[in-house]
């Protein structure tokens, strides 16, 4: 195996035998030298490792946030045709339940995306894990934009079926909190001038925010409600008919790879400014190695 | 009952949130790479100017 890389990181640890490969990311904690830990270990642990690495990351980022954008463009495009042209209006609700093809599918992200951030953020805080403080910050603005769109576009179809646009409704109430958490999320993020400890505060934020996900999900059960009950389900029967679904799928999919591409692309972001003195980044911004 | 205006405006509000999800990250990614050429090109600058030991 040829290593990339020849000048180690940090000093080698006594006892351990002198060896000229070594692994950029400081993995050299074990008996062997890190260049035979990288042979012996699994390739899905070695790729793991990896990608610890803010040059390997920037890579992976960079070459797949596009794919997941696109795939998930074209799929939003065959839910949104299927959503609009082909299935029927309903039969109380008319055409206004259209919007249902992209409310409920950023609903699901506002909530997951919430949960997700908050898992990287505890992977962070207990390992230290960079790239997971990385990743955690960059769900936060996604995630809002998710809700945005939930609050929005919940509102817009709520005018013409509720006859108001806004209601102190318990769901649409610990929505629009899910969005003030998100903001709140990425406003400690940036005020603190270290990354680190800014990520550390914001994450610590994210994981006291996720006893809000549960409040969400059964607001319409716990209190009397002017949002309907739930209306699709996972696992049994949904009270939406078999027809009206497809679409549905196709967004909650789309959505889903959208989000991949946006999390990776911030990552990215992030990550570069993170590492700005970096001789790395100097490289590729003039041109050089990527 | 068409609500066709209702169902425009949020496919709209979607969308246009969803570009800014697009271009947000891909202005920061330019801004940072933006930076860093700056500060590559200003460290050259320096070590090509002659100290004052040199002088």
């Amino acid at each position: 195996m040829t290593p990339a890389w020849k000048a180690p990181p940090f000093p080698p640890a006594p006892g351990l035998a002198p060896c000229a490969d070594w692994y950029p990311c400081g993995f050299m904690r074990g008996p062997m030298c890190a260049a035979t830990a990288q042979a012996t270990m699994s390739p899905l642990i070695r790729w793991f490792h990896q990608l610890g690495s803010p040059p390997y990351f920037d890579r992976f980022a960079a070459r797949w946030a596009p794919w997941a954008y696109l795939l998930g463009l074209a799929t939003m495009a065959v839910g949104v045709y299927g959503a609009l042209f082909q299935v029927p209006a309903d039969y109380q609700q008319g055409d206004s339940f259209r919007i249902l093809y992209i409310h409920v599918p950023s609903a699901w992200m506002s909530m997951a995306v919430f949960g997700l951030m908050a898992f990287y953020a505890a992977i962070a805080l207990v390992w230290r894990i960079k790239l997971c403080e990385i990743l955690a910050m960059a769900c936060a603005p996604s995630g809002a934009a998710f809700t945005l769109i939930t609050l929005a576009t919940g509102s817009i179809w709520g005018k013409p079926m509720w006859g108001t646009w806004w209601d102190w409704d318990p769901r649409l109430t610990t929505e629009l909190i899910l969005l003030f958490l998100y903001l709140g999320v990425m406003g400690l993020y940036a005020a603190i001038d270290d990354r680190r400890n800014a990520a550390r505060a914001a994450g610590l934020l994210a994981i006291v925010g996720v006893a809000l996900l549960p409040v969400i999900r059964w607001s319409v059960v716990w209190w009397n409600s002017l949002h309907q009950g739930q209306t699709i389900r996972m696992f049994g029967e949904s009270s939406m008919d078999a027809s009206m679904m497809a679409p549905l799928w196709w967004m909650v999919v789309g959505t889903h790879l959208w989000f991949v591409g946006s999390l990776l692309a911030r990552a990215r972001a992030d990550n570069l400014r993170r590492e700005a003195g970096k001789d790395w980044v100097a490289k590729l911004s003039t041109g050089g190695a990527r | 009952m068409s609500y066709r205006d209702y169902v425009i405006a949020a496919y709209a509000v979607f969308a246009v949130v969803l570009l800014w999800d697009y271009l947000a990250p891909r202005l920061q990614v330019r801004a940072a790479l933006r930076a860093a050429r700056l500060r590559a090109t200003r460290a050259a600058a320096a070590r090509a100017e002659p100290t004052e030991l040199q002088r």
